[in-house]
């Protein structure tokens, strides 16, 4: 879609309860702050040390759950109200299949319930505030990466300003070792603006974010964000097949991850990798996030540097 | 082959804080506090073969050691410029909290000094210019402008490794910078790193007495309705910057007056608060100290906004903010209610601003191209005289050559307007 309806989105099955409003058009409109918003499938064995900074920093955190069947709502809102915050967060359900990145993506319309672009539409439609920030449920704050999110958060106020935040890949093998990769520099857009300027829309794997010219790109710090990549987890289930990513240079970082993932696997431990143990009776998730990193002489580097991988992706 | 890195071995040799550029140390570097007549701290030299003595003073050294153990924090001392930023940083300084050596000097401004490392000015200023903000800005905008500079790792690492450097001298560090508010972010990332706690005390003062100050010392250049400006932009936003705390971190809001009159109170109220070991631990010297150092004739402008030439809305917004944040500074006044009005009155501020910059599109246009012409002129003057007319090297020389290539109706257009002269 080139021109996005004012009013809204109609999908193509007919599921009104899932059409889309855009929330700048309903009584009120936006208010000052920010969502985070996660679109997330099983999720449960990230979200206890993913929501905490979120919740700590942003207004707001909306999980969209498309059919977990581990609990991945229930631990959400046990983490938020342990912490003495289920009034900042928020669960809603969408039931529809959603297709993979790659193919699956590619052969979806734009306007099914099954298109990505359509789900991240809506998932947004579900914000209420001026600002919101795009977020994965395996993706972990740092210490700093926390007052990182806060701080920007509210200095892009009425700002047409895209947040990019670098993140680092975290192979977790056990609860005391994981395996850091400080290799790659890709810094993708993860707060946005909300409104009729940045919408999403369908591209080849997967769906972009619409923006308006002369947006400002925003570039936060390394060391802010760790991803999470269980090496006994299905970590790419959200791909049709691995020939989704094998030839476009706009999927050479997933390429990377997955030989580098298939690597740990195998028993290898790729030279550019950073092996973390952490101190005994602390998870290697906490100590990764809030001492490691937040402490760890700057610049922060790879062993060895790994080339030529520097691509924005999902 | 991986490895299993040591977070702890740290890049060898000094902290570069130059930027790159060679300085001397007698400029730039930490150095140990001058002497202070007034019983400023004790020199103390940094961690290392040294760390914690005091040469020839034993009963000096074993307080000193007493103080580098207790818990890391930095206290970033916010607030407009005029505010008694500097009294508190003062106050601070004489109870043993350590202020980053050297100092900026004394001036007529403020006769008993300033509080504020000469490094830590020089590279707040560096990142302001590099954002194109002034120190008094006025622009919400500058708020993102200035948040991504200092996000680069060249602004980043040179602060803590800074701050790392001073730990060595104390625990409890004091940055005090009129420019600080725009680096609240900066300084909080940067405890984060040197695995210290930043707490925030900003400093409350009477808008009109800051406006009216800032007039009889800078020689009323920019006007009233600037400074009311400048001031609601910087304590709305210092007020917001403050919420975003690492754990274990808190902030406090000091009353001039109130340190002025009965400084004992609110300074014990301030170290409760923020956790501050050397004040809540001070001894009898230190406070002597500080009670020759306060001086209730400092607060030298006793004005009200009826007596400042604002328009009606700005006075009105200036009156809200100061009455909200005052409330800030009452025992148990920092709710979530009075967040609530600030955030409101924030937006009022930035949609006043907006609406001002709109209106005045044309001063800022014709501004705009002033300095054009101004460069040009300072370009030509740099190069010499202009060519010749005729000079096909010269400026008329490119204007005929691009004449050339215009389509000819577009030519024969351009010649009927010029016969008509």
């Amino acid at each position: 879609m080139s021109k996005v309806p004012v009013d809204g989105l109609q999908n193509l099955q007919g599921e009104h309860d899932y059409d889309i409003v855009w929330p700048w058009t309903r009584p009120g409109g936006l208010r000052n702050g920010s969502t985070a918003v996660l679109r997330v499938k099983n999720e449960a064995r990230s979200l206890p040390w993913v929501l905490p900074g979120l919740l700590r920093v942003c207004d707001k955190v909306l999980i969209v759950d498309n059919q977990s069947d581990d609990g991945t709502g229930e631990v959400a809102k046990r983490t938020a109200v342990d912490m003495g915050l289920g009034d900042h967060l928020d669960v809603v359900e969408y039931p529809f299949r959603v297709a993979r990145a790659g193919a699956e993506h590619l052969a979806e319309p734009e306007l099914s319930v099954h298109s990505l672009s359509y789900f991240y539409n809506w998932s947004f439609a579900q914000v209420d505030t001026a600002f919101s920030w795009k977020w994965d449920g395996d993706m972990v704050l740092t210490a700093e990466g926390e007052l990182a999110m806060a701080e920007f958060g509210w200095r892009s106020f009425r700002k047409d300003v895209i947040l990019k935040f670098p993140r680092h890949g975290l192979y977790v093998e056990s609860d005391r070792r994981a395996y850091l990769d400080l290799s790659l520099h890709n810094a993708e857009g993860w707060g946005f603006p909300i409104g009729p300027d940045w919408t999403y829309t369908k591209s080849f794997e997967w769906e972009v974010r619409r923006r308006p010219e002369n947006t400002v790109d925003a570039i936060l710090p390394r060391g802010l964000c760790v991803e999470l990549k269980y090496l006994d987890g299905d970590e790419f289930g959200h791909w049709t097949d691995p020939e989704s990513f094998a030839t476009s240079a706009r999927n050479a970082r997933k390429r990377y991850e997955w030989s580098v993932f298939n690597a740990l696997t195998n028993g290898e431990v790729p030279e550019e990798l950073i092996t973390i143990d952490a101190p005994e009776g602390t998870h290697v998730i906490d100590y990764v996030t809030k001492t490691w990193l937040p402490t760890a002489p700057r610049p922060l580097k790879p062993p060895v540097r790994a080339v030529g991988r520097t691509h924005d992706e999902p | 082959m991986s490895r299993v890195c040591d977070r702890r071995v740290e890049e060898a040799g000094q902290a570069d804080f130059s930027y790159g550029h060679p300085v001397s140390d007698t400029e730039d570097r930490p150095q140990q506090p001058a002497a202070d007549p007034v019983g400023g701290p004790p020199a103390a030299g940094p961690a290392g073969d040294s760390a914690g003595e005091v040469a020839g003073d034993a009963e000096a050294t074993a307080a000193l050691r007493k103080r580098l153990r207790y818990p890391r924090r930095v206290v970033l001392v916010a607030g407009a410029g005029r505010s008694g930023t500097s009294t508190l940083a003062g106050v601070l300084q004489r109870l043993h909290l350590h202020v980053p050596q050297p100092e900026v000097d004394a001036d007529t401004t403020n006769p008993r000094g300033f509080g504020e490392s000469a490094w830590v000015v020089r590279h707040h200023e560096r990142m302001l210019r590099r954002a194109n903000v002034n120190m008094a800005d006025a622009r919400p905008d500058a708020w993102l402008d200035t948040a991504r500079v200092a996000a680069m790792p060249n602004c980043r690492v040179p602060t803590s490794k800074f701050l790392e450097e001073q730990f060595g001298f104390s625990s409890e560090v004091v940055i005090k910078d009129p420019r600080l508010s725009w680096f609240l972010g900066l300084w909080q990332a940067a405890a984060v790193r040197t695995e210290s706690t930043a707490v925030v005390v900003t400093m409350l003062r009477p808008p009109a007495e800051v406006i009216g100050s800032k007039q009889d010392h800078y020689s009323n250049r920019l006007g009233a309705p600037h400074l009311a400006a400048s001031w609601l932009n910087m304590m709305l936003h210092t007020e917001r910057a403050g919420r975003d705390l690492q754990e274990g971190g808190g902030r406090s809001f000091v009353r001039y007056t109130d340190l002025l009159t009965d400084w004992t109170s609110t300074v014990m109220r301030l170290g409760e608060e923020l956790q501050l070991q050397n004040v809540l631990h001070a001894g009898t010297t230190a406070v002597t100290d500080v009670d020759s150092f306060i001086d209730p004739a400092l607060r030298r402008t006793e004005r009200t906004l009826a007596g400042t030439p604002i328009s009606a809305a700005m006075r009105e917004l200036v009156e809200e903010t100061d009455a909200a944040l005052n409330s800030m500074a009452d025992p148990g006044g920092d709710t979530a209610e009075v967040r609530a009005t600030l955030d409101q009155l924030r937006t009022a501020f930035v949609d006043l601003y907006a609406d001002a910059e709109a209106v005045a599109r044309s001063t800022a246009m014709a501004a705009v191209e002033r300095g054009r012409r101004e460069g040009r002129e300072a370009a030509r003057a740099e190069v010499g005289p202009v060519p010749a007319a005729d000079d096909e090297g010269g400026a008329t020389g490119l204007a005929r050559r691009a004449a050339r290539r215009l389509p000819e109706p577009v030519k024969g257009r351009l010649r009927d307007l010029r016969n008509r002269g």
